[in-house]
């Protein structure tokens, strides 16, 4: 009985001093790290071109930009898309003269919230997002309405009711559902064959790029008797690699005879690769995959994948940076903007100058 | 080495110093331009507008579309009119609307003499009015003064503070118990996410969806919290399944209940956030009915004060304490460990299961992701305020105050701009200090 509260409490002499000690190396860690990266993210931007204030106003602080601070907050900046748009984004506000705190919900929307609620109290000029919950971001988006900031959603839409948002730049994702439809139809030839989907049914962006494969594949069937294309199976390859393989593998126990196999994204593709790889039907089996990641692009190059209907995340982030610019100037802004996709194929692959 | 009181203290309280010093660091490294807001700042620009420009100007009043911009433009208003200026407009709104106002009055050749607008520096159309006509080109914008102050110590970003936090903490609060017995909790996270979604699919599919009773939302929380509670007993009683060591570690239970309530949660929503609940659900995560704090954080602060009174006025704390510090003693000594164990993983779950409630209330829907990494948050929250991971020790203010440091340290760095792979940096590294801080005690007594 001898660490009941009243004895537990009994510091030795010298661990207040510990105490200080620690406290010490805790700031030096917090700041150390702040020096570091402060530098490299809030490096400060172009001042205005516009006409100076009264002169009774005194200037911005330099360190805060010429024109002021956008702040985002992207799905996870573990995905190279989402990095591109933040990268991209920051350097094309330089040149406007704003700077772009990045943060990332890196999948949990209470974070991100959070990150949102901390733009709000720095006042950004503009707030833009990749929501994680498409919905339950609704709330923290009223906030920012009512505090007059204006809010764009890039990538990922925000589907809440009563929510404001300026503009939601995306990609078509149906467009490119119709892209690989046709990459797939070219990729089967004449005989046509069976084929299986990949898909993430939680996200919306890959629902569309389904809805549009199918249109394209019922418009080519209509009225055909042979060289049918026919989907035999959805199952969920949640975009990841390993649920992509083992999607496969069960795809194939089922169907034994599939020529194609459309994957919503290229991680996922890769996965139904490897599957393909381990049961030797590599050769066989056609792969369409989407989005156009490196990884994507190289697999493409190495004829393991067929075609990718390819995003562009950077003018994704381009256009962002140009509406909010148009929003601040009081030019109209549509309330969505599409960028389509393009279909890339092996012999893009091989000029592209990314890849070697 | 001075007096023992000096160095008594300084270990008892030190990691209160910790929090001081942060919050200090992050004051300075937020200094920052701040523009008056509201009815002052009106008054302010009113006293510029007349000694730059003579009546009757015209004047055009710009402003957000917030209440205290509302304030600032009804006060220049008022008091410019009262000096014999004209308010040429008042424009409220995007900058589009802004843009449409200027070209109309240089339509109807009204061009104002000066422009009064609430936020300081200038930004956006009003730093450029030249592209809307030439003739802005000499057009005044006028701003109020700014001033400095840290934007980490606006009293908006404190109350930010203590809401982002409230759940964490409300969690440690039960944590800190479990802790203090020597045990794990490690199931809280998917608890917070399973508690989401049990209240919210309540509330769609028996409470009436969006048209659900303050009763019946009530009613269907107290469900959800009162499930994880039960969850929190079935581990308990786990834990001590067998009366005489060696037991099944608590390590290994909870990571089993965290895969469960997890995927349950999973099912229960069938992967996706479920929102079908009234707006005014919303009541209890940011609703603020004393003032301006958050009712979340009257909840935290209630909860900190009963758990205070349970552990430190009550036979039952010192049970807690007594178990965690030995429990071969304990029992021998007539303490009912297994009772005292089984309640304290019983309250640590239904303060997962509220910690739930208020999240799926701040965000006004439950989902299945949420919750992801609470557990490690919430044992850092207990383990930086001073709570032994081997048990016997530790106090629940303690754990307040860790709370605090993890909150301040997220919300500082996210205001310095510091980017997330950073900030987990900062925090495990915190988090290590804070533990070695915890050995050194025990090495130095």
């Amino acid at each position: 009985m001898s660490r009941f509260p009243t004895t537990s409490r009994r510091g030795g002499a010298a661990s207040g001093y510990w105490t200080i000690a620690i406290a010490a190396g805790m700031l030096v860690l917090a700041f150390s790290a702040g020096c570091e990266d402060g530098g490299a993210t809030r490096s400060s931007g172009v001042s205005s071109e516009g006409k100076p204030a009264a002169d009774s106003v005194p200037r911005g602080s330099p360190s805060e930009g010429g024109n002021g601070v956008i702040g985002l907050s992207v799905l996870t900046l573990t995905n190279p898309f989402f990095k591109v748009i933040a990268d991209t984004m920051t350097e094309e506000a330089k040149k406007e003269g704003y700077d772009v705190i990045v943060t990332s919900g890196e999948f949990d929307v209470a974070r991100q919230q959070n990150q949102v609620k901390d733009f709000i109290v720095k006042r950004v000029a503009a707030i833009v997002l990749c929501p994680c919950d498409s919905r339950a971001i609704g709330p923290v988006i009223q906030e920012a309405n009512a505090a007059d900031i204006p809010v764009f959603t890039a990538d990922i839409a925000c589907l809440a009711p009563n929510a404001k948002v300026v503009s939601h730049i995306a990609t078509d994702n149906l467009g490119g559902g119709k892209q690989a439809a046709k990459g797939m139809i070219e990729a089967l030839g004449e005989p046509g064959g069976k084929v299986v989907i990949l898909d993430f049914k939680q996200a919306e962006s890959c629902l569309l790029r389904v809805q549009g494969f199918k249109e394209v594949i019922e418009r080519h069937n209509a009225g055909r008797e042979t060289g049918r294309v026919e989907i035999v199976a959805e199952l969920p390859g949640d975009g990841q690699s390993d649920r992509g393989f083992k999607a496969t593998e069960d795809a194939m126990q089922a169907h034994p005879d599939i020529a194609g196999i459309f994957a919503i994204n290229d991680p996922c593709a890769l996965g139904a690769r490897a599957a393909l790889e381990k049961a030797g039907k590599a050769d066989g089996i056609k792969i369409i995959g989407f989005d156009g990641q490196p990884e994507g692009k190289q697999a493409i190059r190495d004829g393991k994948i067929h075609a990718d209907p390819i995003q562009f995340p950077d003018r994704i982030a381009v256009l962002t940076v140009r509406s909010i610019m148009r929003h601040a100037n009081g030019e109209p802004v549509e309330p969505e903007q599409l960028i389509p996709t393009e279909l890339y194929r092996k012999k893009d692959a091989e000029s592209d100058p990314a890849l070697r | 080495m001075k007096t023992p009181a000096i160095s008594r203290t300084l270990s008892d309280y030190g990691m209160v110093l910790v929090l001081v010093i942060l919050c200090a660091a992050f004051s300075a490294a937020t200094w920052d331009e701040q523009s008056p807001r509201g009815a002052a700042a009106g008054e302010q620009v009113a006293g510029f507008v007349r000694a730059r420009v003579a009546p009757p100007g015209p004047i055009v009043i710009v402003a957000k579309r917030t209440p205290e911009d509302s304030d600032f433009a009804g006060s220049i208003a008022e008091s410019l009119r009262g000096a014999g200026y004209r308010i040429a407009a008042t424009v409220q709104g995007d900058p589009s609307e802004l843009r449409s106002a200027l070209s109309a009055l240089v339509e109807a050749d009204d061009v104002p003499a000066a422009i009064a607008c609430g936020e300081s520096p200038p930004r956006g159309l009003l730093s450029r009015l030249d592209s809307i006509s030439p003739r802005f080109a000499d057009v005044p914008v006028i701003a109020p003064r700014t001033y400095r102050w840290p934007n980490f110590l606006k009293s908006d970003n404190l109350l930010n503070i203590a809401n982002q936090i409230a759940v964490i903490a409300i969690i440690a609060a039960g944590m800190t118990l479990v802790i203090v017995t020597g045990g794990i909790d490690l199931s809280v996270g998917s608890l917070v996410a399973f508690s989401s979604v049990v209240a919210a699919v309540l509330i769609r599919d028996y409470g009436g969806a969006e048209n659900a009773s303050i009763a019946s939302m009530i009613g269907c929380c107290a469900a959800s919290i009162g499930a994880c509670a039960l969850v929190g007993m079935s581990t308990g009683v786990l834990v001590t399944l067998f009366r005489n060591p060696p037991r099944i570690p608590p390590f290994i239970v909870t990571l089993s209940v965290m895969l469960m309530a997890s995927g349950a949660a999973y099912m229960i929503a069938e992967g996706q956030s479920v929102n079908q609940v009234p707006p005014s659900f919303v009541w209890l995560g940011r609703g603020a009915d004393l003032g301006r704090v958050p009712n979340a954080v009257v909840l935290m602060i209630a909860i900190y004060a009963a758990v205070h009174v349970l552990m430190t006025r009550t036979s039952i704390g010192r049970y807690i304490y007594a178990v965690g510090g030995n429990a071969e003693a304990a029992r021998m000594s007539g303490v009912p460990v297994r009772n005292v164990l089984v309640l304290v993983y019983s309250v640590c779950g239904g303060l997962a299961g509220l910690g739930g409630v208020v999240l799926a209330s701040q965000l006004r829907s439950g989902a299945p992701t949420y919750g992801i990494m609470y557990e490690l948050y919430v044992i850092a929250a207990v383990v930086v305020g001073g709570t032994s991971l081997s048990g016997g020790e530790g106090r629940v203010l303690g754990t307040l105050v860790g709370a605090f440091i993890i909150a301040v340290i997220q919300n500082g760095m996210n205001l310095i701009g510091l980017e997330s792979y950073t900030q987990k940096i900062v925090l495990g590294g915190i988090i290590l200090l804070a533990v070695l801080l915890d050995m050194m005690k025990k090495r130095l007594r």
